[in-house]
């Protein structure tokens, strides 16, 4: 067992198709079972019950796809990283896709947003009718909603922590970008969002898709 | 030439909406997609319980894989879905499906069901409807799909024999491919679905039950079971000879979310040496074979590369008889190691080993060490035919002890033929025993206390066994019994937890039931039966009054002893051990005598008439 290691390295990955059901903890179990297969040299904890160490930057929401997911691991050997891709994406399970690594450069602590797209239908309403009810929700000078932490539940402000854009409607579908803070200080999630406005106007949606296209940091440049 | 309904957009509008979806979308590392157009036989294999106990099932995965293995076939996982999403389910009028297409399986080719314990049977029928067929085998005319069904309960399958259009006897390997090819066949040539049952019969191993007519005795008891159309008078189960040259998988279905038992496992033999006479795995499974330890080598380490799993569990009935067991692990050991890879030994015996190797696999990693001495005194375990002493428990504890646990699960079955009060209270006695030595050990571990739990199940005569003639004692006489454990503890350190005896009781009734019985499993499906091998949804009352409604004295098949020229249900079944055996087994049983295992010396049960030689030498 080594017991020095070399680098760490960050993989950029997509998260796509049905693969979204899996939970943020069956992901990083089955990531984990994928770097084994892949017999990359990797790191593994030191002990009586050795793992990998493996950690993943912002854990995504069950249902949510991505684009932009990152997760960190150590190398023991220096590899190209086009060659830790290739074999990453040779044992990955249907849905996750690897498409770059390179040393990690930003510690998680830095991400401060994350954007999302949104797709809603439904069954009952006209796409126009909730674009405009949403567009008035979103644009007031104070939005409060009820977030859950660890301490139990309080009402926030939301209106400084988010906007939408690009808001387009489409027969009985919805379609619109959010920008929403994200990280270990304050994470505010698009369905939590989502859920206050369809609790307050009635509008809920029948069908909700929602793909995390970046995560950025506070100078909201990619996070790397 | 498949167009089945796909339910993949219905899943999209609910699956957020239920526990643990995971469970319901496939896509796992290993699972097999194919073409269906390409395919010429799709078999759905249905697992009555849900996801994350199918998925610990190793049969389903050596299954799976071998038909999967065939070009001209796609096999597919289906379980049952838990509560909210059948909900669901009925609500969107979304069918039962495929994990891997995601079709719904009304219209697959073969419906399979793996029998592994009677509560599983209501189940069963829940998802031949959710699926939205028939759940009468009589209803469903066509030649697709044709509801199959095998495991250890095939071996008495009269309770749902009206449901299921045929059963697979014995182990699976070669007979599910010689089924899939004859369906084959008949489906090519546009035969109708009777004339398939009548070929299918013709297949060592294959029982259709709507070939067999039974007459009964005034009684009540059975007078004939008779074939026709040219079925065989007796079917007999299949077994695979050569363990070295059979099928295993090099890749399993790699669940994301975690299963019962979520690692690689590799079989290790077939089959048991010790005759215990309660224990039906260990006489339907006769006779015994092993591997050799490079073949389960090879297998250990190909599942391991190819599924990323960091345990490997040795697995069989009793693993600790494994004639290669200790050369096995040190071959093993040369790469687990490096790999990071644990060894699991389930059911293994902790002083038949060095302590060194002990040290270096997996069972002694855990907090808690168990022990099954199964009966509290040693002429009740000399009735039962388990062949350990008190000696040997107080040994392996102590050993435990001394490797620094403080904690002992010990189990037993209450309600054992010939049992007495005192047989009860020794149960306690032994477990007090425990407790004794390990305050006495001068090295014991420090500044900590013993635990000894006690978990105590009731006893269920089953087929097959020695012990298919006995009555199982009352619930009354079992709830006295339970007083007696309790009221003969006198330490804390001793816990008792007792299995509801309930669910026993019905466990004996279907176990040894016949045809009759049909309606009442229908009647408690109807009644909302479904995943009653679960606590939380088991309610006997459907049961009682379902035995009410359909004119059944669920007595009469639980508590009832049998002569032992009586006709069982199952008697046109054979298994490989003759009944003459079992009667002989039971005689001695009942002069508190034991049998020495195969391996010191044959019994004479007849199951080497499987194998064409004597199973040892
Ligand atoms: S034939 Fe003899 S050795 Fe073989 S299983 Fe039966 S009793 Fe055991």
């Amino acid at each position: 067992m080594a017991e020095l290691f070399h680098t760490t390295v960050r993989v950029f990955f997509r998260k796509e198709g049905r693969i979204k059901y899996i939970s943020h903890l069956d992901i990083v179990r089955c990531v984990s079972r994928a770097l084994k297969r892949s017999k990359l040299p990797v790191w593994h904890t030191l002990g009586f019950n050795p793992h990998i160490y493996i950690t993943f930057a912002l854990p995504l929401a069950l249902g949510y796809e991505s684009t932009c997911e990152s997760m960190d691991f150590r190398l023991t050997e220096e590899l190209p990283m086009e060659t830790v891709v290739s074999r990453l994406n040779e044992v990955f399970p249907e849905g996750l896709t690897a498409y770059a690594a390179a040393p990690a450069v930003q510690k998680p602590e830095e991400i401060a947003w994350a954007d999302y797209e949104i797709t809603q239908e439904f069954d009952r309403f006209d796409g126009d009718e909730v674009a405009a009810a949403l567009e008035k929700w979103c644009g007031r000078s104070e939005i409060p909603v009820r977030k859950k932490g660890k301490k139990g539940e309080r009402v926030i402000d939301a209106a400084p922590h988010f906007q939408i854009q690009k808001v387009e409607a489409q027969g009985n579908s919805l379609h619109f970008d959010m920008r929403a803070a994200a990280g270990s200080t304050l994470n505010i999630n698009p369905t939590l969002l989502l859920d206050a406005f369809a609790e307050e106007t009635g509008f809920r949606a029948d069908w909700m898709r929602v793909v995390r296209t970046a995560i950025l940091t506070k100078k909201l440049k990619n996070f790397k | 030439m498949y167009k089945l309904r796909n339910v993949k957009k219905d899943l999209e509008r609910v699956l957020l909406q239920v526990q643990k979806p995971a469970r319901y979308t496939g896509g796992e590392i290993g699972s097999i997609v194919k073409d269906a157009s390409k395919v010429d036989v799709r078999f759905a294999f249905c697992f009555p319980d849900v996801y994350e106990v199918g998925m610990s099932h190793l049969g389903m995965k050596i299954l799976y894989a071998m038909q999967n293995a065939r070009e001209d076939c796609w096999c597919e996982r289906v379980f049952a879905p838990d509560a909210d999403m059948e909900a669901i389910m009925r609500e969107k009028g979304i069918p039962l499906y495929g994990l891997e297409s995601l079709d719904a399986i009304a219209d697959f080719d073969i419906i399979g069901f793996t029998l592994q314990y009677e509560m599983s049977f209501t189940a069963i029928l829940n998802m031949l409807d959710l699926a939205g067929l028939d759940i009468h085998a009589a209803n469903r005319k066509n030649l697709w799909p044709i509801v199959v069904a095998g495991g250890p309960c095939a071996c008495n399958p009269e309770p749902i024999a009206d449901f299921i259009d045929l059963f697979l006897l014995g182990e699976g390997e070669e007979l599910n491919l010689e089924l899939i090819d004859l369906y084959k066949s008949c489906k090519l040539a546009g035969e109708s679905k009777a004339s398939f049952l009548r070929k299918a019969a013709q297949i060592e191993g294959v029982y259709v039950p709507s070939l067999y007519e039974v007459s009964y005795h005034d009684d009540g008891t059975i007078r004939s079971v008779l074939p026709k159309d040219g079925a065989p008078g007796v079917v007999h189960k299949r077994i695979v000879k050569d363990l070295d040259k059979v099928f295993y998988p090099e890749q399993f279905v790699v669940p994301f979310t975690q299963a019962v038992h979520d690692r690689a496992m590799v079989e290790v033999l077939r089959g048991c040496i010790r005759g215990c006479r309660f224990c039906q795995a260990g006489f339907i499974y006769r006779p015994f074979r092993e591997k050799h330890g490079d073949t389960v080598n090879k297998n250990a380490k190909a599942l391991c590369d190819n599924t990323g799993y960091d345990e490997v569990s040795l697995t069989s009935l009793s693993t600790s008889d494994f004639s290669e067991l200790e050369p096995l692990l040190n071959e093993m050991l040369a790469w687990t190691e490096p790999d990071a890879v644990n060894i699991a030994l389930p059911s293994l015996r902790v002083d038949n080993f060095s302590k060194e190797l002990m040290e270096r696999v997996a069972a002694v990693r855990k907090s808690s060490l168990t022990f099954a001495p199964e009966a509290g005194t040693q002429r009740m375990r000399d009735v039962i035919n388990k062949n350990v002493t008190e000696e040997e428990v107080l040994h392996t504890c102590q050993t435990a002890f001394e490797g620094g646990y403080t904690s002992v699960k010990l189990y037993f079955m209450l309600g054992l033929p010939t049992e007495q009060d005192e047989d009860v209270a020794g149960i306690i006695h032994l477990a007090q025993k425990v407790v004794d030595l390990f305050y006495h050990l001068p090295n014991k571990p420090k500044g900590k206390g013993v635990n000894v739990t006690v978990s105590v199940a009731c006893f269920v005569p089953k087929p097959f066994t020695p012990f298919e003639f006995e009555p199982q004692d009352t619930m009354e006489e079992l709830n006295r019994k339970q007083k007696i454990l309790l009221e003969t503890v006198s330490s804390k350190k001793i816990s008792v937890k007792y299995h509801d005896s309930p669910t026993s009781f019905l466990e004996a009734a279907l176990a040894r039931g016949d045809r009759r019985m049909c309606p009442l499993v229908e009647y408690a499906w109807q009644a909302g039966s479904k995943l009653d091998g679960w606590n939380d949804y088991f309610r006997a009352e459907r049961w009682y009054e379902g035995a009410k409604a359909c004119g059944l004295d669920l007595a009469f098949y639980a508590n009832r002893r049998r002569a032992y020229d009586e006709v069982m249900p199952w008697d046109h079944l054979d298994y490989g051990v003759s009944k003459a055996f079992l009667i002989r087994e039971n005689q001695l049983a009942h002069r508190d005598t034991t049998t020495p295992n195969c391996r010191q010396k044959c019994a004479g049960c007849g199951a080497n008439g499987l194998l064409g030689r004597a199973c040892f030498g």
